[in-house]
Parts: C-alpha cells; sequence; structure tokens
C-alpha cells in the first residue's frame, strides 16, 4: 500500500500536479481539468493505490476569500480505499470563471452523477460529459445559483407548480434499451401561480 | 406511455408517482416509476424536498453557531452529528479533548447509534404493516430519550457537543440510567428478533429483495451499515480508529447477502455491539475535566467570567468574534448511524467558517435506489427504501 | 329557511353537541411530516405518550379521510405547492396544526429555499412552538383545537351553507333567466330581420313580374 505522499509524487511526475499548501492536514494534489479523467483513471485502477470510493463532490467560490489569487472556483474530490482502509485523497480542480467547465466522472464512479448535479446547481459549474445535467436539490424555477457568494442568502424564489419527472423517465428507459414510441400526454407547468400574492422578494 | 423493449415487443407502460408525501416516503423522497403491471421497468428519483440551506446558513454565524444546525442532518441521532462536526474542527486546531470527554462522547455516540437504528427499523417494519415492533422499538429508544433530557435538556435536537469539549459534565445517577436504558434495550432486542427472525410475511418481503453486490454498493459510494449488509467490513472506528474506539472489545457486523433483510439484521446486530461498547466505557469514566483550558478555542467557564478579567475577555472575544480556526482545508469523515458523516471544511482564518460542505452518507444510498428496485415490485420498493434508512434531513441538508 | 330556525333550540344544540363530540374525539391526523419534528410525532403516538388517549391513534395517509393536516417539519419552496394541494383535497370540516418553529416561522432557517411559516400559503388554526415541540406540547396543541371544535356550532354552520346555496341558486336562475330572455330577444330580432328580407325579397318579385 502506497501512502498519500507517495501518490502524491506519482502524480507530480506523471501529471505534473502541485500540492496544496492549504491542505495541512492531509494530501491534496491541484491538477489540471484536462488530465482529471486520467488521474483519476489512474488512481482507481493502479495496483497499491485502488481508491475505489469518490467520497465527496464540493464546489468552492472564492470570491471573498482574503488574498485569494487565481480562479474563483475550485471543485474539490475526496477518495478514499476501501481496499486499502485508511487510504484517503484528494484532488482539486481550479475552474476559471469564463470558462465553468470540468470534465464529468460519470462512468468511473456511479455516485459522481448525483454528486456533479449538485455541484451545478449550487455553483453553475458544467460537467462535460454529463448524461443527465440538471438540477438536484433546487427547484425548476430557481433562477442563479445559491451558494455562490454574490447570492443573497435571502433571496427566496416562489415555485409555481411542481415540477415534472416525465422526461427523465423517457430518458431513463431509453438508458435500459427500451424506445419510447408513443409519449404519455405530459402535465405542462401551471401558467397561474396560484402562490401569489405571498412575499415574493 | 407505449414502449419497445430491447426484443422489440410492444409496451403499454403506466408511469406511476409515488411521494413526496407517502407514508413510507416519509414526506420527502420522490420517485416516478414506469410500471408494466405491478413491476417497476424504470424509476428515477428526485430530492431536495427538504432542502434548508445548511450550507448556505452555516457561513453567516461562527463557527459554534454551526453545532445546532449539525443537529439537524440526521436528526434520530443528533449528537453524533456534533461530534462529528466537532471533531473535524479539533483536528483543524491539532487539539487533543480530554479523556473524561472521549469516553463520555463514545458512550453519547454509541446511544444515539442505537437509537438510530431503532428508527429505522421500527420504521421499516411500520412501512411494511406491522405495528407491534413499532411500539417495541420504540420503548428504550423513550428511556434514551429521557437521559438526554437530563444530560443536554432536549430530546431530540441536543446540541451537546463543543469544540474542544462537551456542553456540560454527565449528571449524577447517569451509569445507573445507562445501564438500565441498556437493559430495556437488550429486552426489546430479543423482542424484535421474536417478531423479525421467524415471521414469514416479514422474510418473504425482505429476503432477496433489493439486492447489491459489493463492488456496486462501493461504486456507489455506499458507507456504514448497508455497505456492510453487502459483506465489507468497512467501518470507520476500526479502519481509522479516534477515540479509542480501537481498544474497545467489539466486532464490525458483516452481512452475506446484501438485501434488505441484511440492510436490517446488520443494524440490530449493530445495536447489540453498540451496547457491548457503552458497557465498556461506563467502566473507564474516570472523573475529570470535560473541557480543555484554552481560550481560544473552549469558552472560559461562566463562573471565571465574573471573577476575572481575562475570563471576561476571553468569554466576550469567543462569543462575539467566535473562535478562529486556522486557515486551511479539510476533509474529515466519521461513522455515524447511516455510514461515513463527513465534513469539507475550508476557512479562512476568520470568526466564521468560509465553506462547509456535508458529504450525507443517505445522499449515495438513495441514487442508488433505481438499481434496487428496477426489476422487482412495486410493493418491494417500499420495503427496499426503509431498509437504506434515508434521512431526509442529511439528504437534503 | 327562516330566521327561527337559526336560533339554538333544544333540538339544534343537541346535535351540536353530539356531532362536536364525534368530531373532538376522534380527529384523525394527516401528519405530512417532512423532517425533525415527525420523529417526535412518532414518539407522540406510541408507548409512553399514547396519542390514542384522545382518540387520534388513527394516522391517515390520504388527505380524503382526514381531519388535521399536521405539518411537522420544515416546508420548501419545492414542497409548498404539494402541501397546497394536499391541503385542497381535504374534505370540511378540516384544521392545520402547525408544529414546530420551522412550520410556525420557517424556525432558523431563513434562508433562500424556506418557506417563512406555512401560513404564507395555507390558512393555520394552531401553532406549536418548539424545535421540535415536545410530546406534550402536542398534546397541548390537541386540546385546544378540541376546545375550538366544541365552539363551533354545526347547525349555525349548516344554516350558512344552505343560505349560501340558496343564494347560489337564486343567483343562478336568475341569470339563467336573464341569458334566456337575451337569446329570445335576439331570436325575435332574428325573425324579424327575416320575415323583413323576406317581405322585401316578395316586393321585389312582385315589382318584377310587374315589369
Amino acid at each position: 500500500m502506497k501512502t498519500a505522499e507517495e501518490i502524491f509524487t506519482a502524480l507530480e511526475e506523471m501529471f505534473g500536479a502541485k500540492r496544496e499548501t492549504l491542505d495541512k492536514w492531509g494530501v491534496t494534489a491541484i491538477v489540471s481539468a484536462g488530465y482529471l479523467r486520467n488521474v483519476v483513471q489512474f488512481l482507481k485502477d493502479t495496483a497499491d493505490v485502488e481508491l475505489d470510493m469518490l467520497v465527496d463532490i464540493a464546489g468552492i467560490d472564492y470570491l471573498t476569500y482574503p488574498n485569494h489569487e487565481g480562479p474563483r472556483f475550485a471543485v474539490s474530490y475526496s477518495f478514499k480505499s476501501i481496499a486499502n482502509p485508511g487510504l484517503r485523497f484528494r484532488l482539486k480542480v481550479l475552474v476559471s470563471e469564463d470558462s465553468l467547465k470540468v470534465p464529468t466522472l460519470c462512468g468511473l464512479y456511479a455516485n459522481a452523477n448525483w454528486y456533479e448535479r449538485e455541484v451545478y446547481d449550487q455553483f453553475g459549474i458544467v460537467f462535460e460529459g454529463h448524461p443527465d445535467l440538471r438540477r438536484l436539490l433546487n427547484h425548476v424555477e430557481f433562477v442563479g445559483h445559491p451558494l455562490r457568494k454574490d447570492y443573497p442568502a435571502q433571496k427566496r424564489q416562489w415555485l409555481s407548480t411542481n415540477d415534472y419527472l416525465l422526461p427523465a423517465l423517457e430518458k431513463r428507459l431509453e438508458d435500459l434499451g427500451y424506445r419510447v414510441v408513443q409519449r404519455s400526454k405530459e402535465v405542462g407547468t401551471n401558467d397561474n401561480e396560484f402562490l401569489e400574492g405571498s412575499i415574493k422578494e | 406511455m407505449i414502449v419497445l423493449d430491447p426484443n422489440g415487443e410492444k409496451l403499454n407502460l403506466m408511469p406511476l408517482n409515488v411521494g413526496p408525501s407517502h407514508p413510507a416516503t416519509h414526506g420527502c423522497l420522490r420517485f416516478l416509476a414506469a410500471m408494466d403491471g405491478e413491476t417497476i421497468v424504470a424509476s428515477v428519483e428526485e430530492i431536495g424536498y427538504l432542502h434548508r440551506g445548511f450550507e448556505k446558513m452555516v457561513e453567516r454565524g461562527t463557527w459554534q453557531q454551526v453545532i445546532p444546525y449539525t443537529d439537524r442532518l440526521n436528526y434520530c441521532s443528533a449528537i453524533m452529528n456534533n461530534i462529528a462536526f466537532c471533531r473535524a474542527v479539533e483536528t483543524m486546531f491539532g487539539v487533543e479533548i480530554t479523556e473524561r470527554a472521549k469516553v463520555l462522547r463514545v458512550i453519547v455516540n454509541e446511544l444515539s447509534r442505537i437509537n438510530d437504528h431503532f428508527v429505522c427499523v421500527a420504521a421499516a417494519f411500520q412501512d411494511l404493516g406491522g405495528t407491534t415492533p413499532f411500539m417495541y422499538a420504540f420503548n428504550p429508544r423513550e428511556e434514551i430519550m429521557c437521559i438526554w433530557e437530563k444530560l443536554t435538556g432536549a430530546r431530540l435536537t441536543n446540541s451537546y457537543a463543543r469544540i474542544g469539549g462537551l456542553y456540560r459534565d454527565s449528571y449524577e445517577g447517569f451509569e445507573a440510567d445507562v445501564l438500565a436504558a441498556l437493559d430495556s434495550t437488550e429486552k426489546a432486542l430479543k423482542d424484535l428478533h421474536a417478531c423479525l427472525d421467524r415471521n414469514r410475511i416479514f422474510l418473504d418481503r425482505t429476503v432477496g429483495i433489493g439486492k447489491i453486490s459489493a463492488e456496486k454498493a462501493i461504486s456507489y459510494g455506499w458507507t456504514g451499515p448497508c455497505l456492510r449488509a453487502s459483506g465489507v467490513a468497512s467501518d470507520l472506528r476500526k479502519d481509522e480508529p479516534y477515540y479509542d474506539y480501537e481498544t474497545y472489545d467489539w466486532e464490525v457486523v458483516v452481512g452475506t447477502q446484501g438485501d434488505c433483510n441484511d440492510r436490517l439484521q446488520v443494524r440490530l446486530a449493530e445495536i447489540e455491539e453498540s451496547v457491548k461498547i457503552v458497557r465498556q466505557a461506563l467502566l473507564r469514566l474516570t472523573p475529570g475535566p470535560v473541557d480543555i483550558v484554552d481560550p481560544r478555542i473552549r469558552v472560559p467557564a461562566h463562573k471565571l467570567a465574573y471573577q476575572d478579567m481575562e475570563g471576561l475577555i476571553g468569554r466576550f472575544k469567543s462569543v462575539y468574534e467566535g473562535i478562529r480556526v486556522p486557515e486551511g482545508e479539510y476533509y474529515c469523515g466519521s461513522e455515524c448511524a447511516n455510514g461515513e458523516l463527513g465534513f469539507t471544511i475550508v476557512s479562512d482564518g476568520s470568526g466564521h467558517p468560509y465553506r462547509i460542505k456535508v458529504r450525507p452518507p443517505c445522499l449515495t444510498q438513495f441514487a442508488a435506489f433505481h438499481d434496487l428496485v428496477e426489476g422487482g415490485q412495486l410493493a418491494d420498493s417500499m420495503a427496499v427504501l426503509s431498509g437504506l434508512n434515508i434521512i431526509a434531513g442529511e439528504l437534503d441538508r | 329557511m327562516t330566521a327561527e330556525a337559526e336560533k339554538p333550540n333544544i333540538i339544534t344544540s343537541s346535535l351540536d353537541f353530539i356531532v362536536n363530540w364525534g368530531r373532538t374525539n376522534s380527529l384523525w391526523p394527516f401528519p405530512y411530516g417532512t423532517a425533525c419534528c415527525a420523529i417526535e410525532f412518532m414518539s407522540t403516538e406510541v408507548g409512553r405518550y399514547d396519542l390514542s388517549r384522545i382518540g387520534s391513534e388513527y394516522v391517515r395517509f390520504t388527505p380524503r379521510q382526514s381531519d388535521v393536516l399536521l405539518v411537522a417539519g420544515t416546508i420548501t419552496y419545492k414542497q409548498a405547492p404539494i402541501l397546497k394541494r394536499i391541503y385542497e383535497q381535504m374534505a370540511e370540516p378540516r384544521w392545520v396544526i402547525a408544529m414546530g418553529a420551522c412550520a410556525c416561522s420557517g424556525g432558523f432557517y431563513d434562508c433562500y429555499c424556506t418557506v417563512p411559516g406555512i401560513d404564507h400559503i395555507i390558512p393555520v388554526d394552531v401553532y406549536i412552538g418548539g424545535c421540535p415541540s415536545r410530546p406534550e406540547a402536542f398534546f397541548d396543541a390537541m386540546f385546544d383545537l378540541q376546545k375550538k371544535i366544541k365552539d363551533e356550532s354545526y347547525m349555525k354552520q349548516r344554516a350558512e351553507r344552505v343560505k349560501e346555496q340558496l343564494e347560489m341558486i337564486k343567483a343562478k336562475t336568475a341569470e339563467a333567466k336573464a341569458n334566456a330572455k337575451e337569446f329570445a330577444q335576439e331570436k325575435v330580432v332574428e325573425i324579424k330581420d327575416f320575415v323583413k328580407a323576406k317581405e322585401q325579397n316578395l316586393v321585389k318579385k312582385a315589382q318584377f313580374w310587374k315589369e
């Protein structure tokens, strides 16, 4: 079993990873977005490393961080290994405000799907190649990305009617090999908002 | 909707919406299933019905003010979340809590685990139509609630842990109360096993339902009892031990099949292990302080604030400005009742958290829901759902 | 319905008493439990606290068969339309209890996603404080609700309802009459025009033949 330090040295040699100095308690490697999938593939498949579980994906917005230089956003990935208990490793990808694009990890880890949808929902970071990039926690009519530092915490947004899942279901059926011949009647969104008249702002 | 299946045969499917207001989905989960008769062909899930903005709210307060919010993540075992968060921050400070606080934390941790597992098993039974075990499981739970009331002042959302210690020391007669609660826990376990183990209806509805292989569970990021039910002996208390968990005599419970019945049985067996740990921990409980003495981290005692100037200043600064956690980023996971509860913490060195991301154990489990129910019957999906023990508070945060 | 019948007399007041007695002692709750308060409601239901003492142990999960909508837990904007619809699906008479700080006012979640109190969406009869409310507080709220129901008069409500219906029928009849009249007038005008056109035609024909 390799230690986290050894893994980092390997990444440094192979992919030019940089050490995140902020993480003083564990090992975090900053990799460029282009190499992300290769790095993760390496971490997952190499013997002695086998980081077979994606523990978490967290988005970070550095807008109001004191003395921060560099891109505004970052996506941080936490991995751990079931095969080698106790081994943990973190990756970080910096995302600039202009591009907002990161390659997806779907296909490598099954749970990346929902984690990435959540980061997209909260920060607006687009995961390229994601099969179904929709909002996860906020409702369909939500405008903006609430966990960005410039989103006011109390800016409320009402939902007029419940969202429908039929398109997602059809997509799931097609993924399973079915082909939709005739669609069921879709329930459209309600035009007259029945929650009108309450506090809007 | 009319579809062609992979063999080219025509099927007439009915989309059926379940939840969020459904007795088995606990108010906050929803899935839309394409039904072929009683069989689920495909299913998609939707969450976010209890998204309360934990991560936005905590950025507005001080570090200590995060603790009440963590209570409401997994409200069945609130103290565990407190401890998980406090442990993460204490690691960032690089301090060790006192010996008595460690043992007390182990005791309340395991009692919370018992509480949580009882709610899960009881609710699973209730969802499958059995009311009696529900009553059995809630009796010891009420006793533990009484202990919480005496210890922390609240029944459910306790906020017992503090960064650098505990809210207060245990009361007189705490040990006797805990021992009595453990006795009634064991009695309830016996009753539950009598209801569970040879109950034909229950076994028919849970054995072989919602099976998942170990590889798939790992790929989905499952942790805790659900992963262990699939046969993976992974427990953070053993793998990355904290609070001297490795020195207690207990075993990691592992299932064999990875089905719904295993997930519930693993929980019941874990209650037994927790009882063992609490009994040993009670013997280790020695008198001593529960808070570390460090005005940077823990608020000085109330008495000091009245006696000398330093204490007053320390208290004032700690309450109004908040403690200053060292600048940096850190991920810390703890073994909670449902699995690994992790906090990704970003601190900018000020008195307020810059960003805290919660890694909820439920999210990964519910993300696999469609894999578990597709091909099964609609009624089985309820058994699967209650076996996973989805707590909406930490699912949606 | 005359004014005489609306006054309470021995028959109507006894009927009121019986109806209210029945309603107060078999309040079937619909637990719209979303968060922590729902767990406390579960504790209220079982063993130590035992909700069946006041005849409410029969928890119904369909809005059609329940009397009390018990909103236990935070309501978010994503959930608000669902809660609204469930309230609308409940049959009269219906009451609402807001259990816990979140349902009353949003609690300490003052955020972009939480509704600051369910009274922005549906009317509430009883509020319970606490985060979460204790089972004792829940019982207190149920007693308050029972008191409220005891003060209601079934006969009066019925009289009002009948009156409303009568008025509605009257209004509808008047509307129908007015419609019919208009329609008849239009018809008369049409016939007149038709006759006139025919007459003119005839006159034209006669003139043609004369020529």
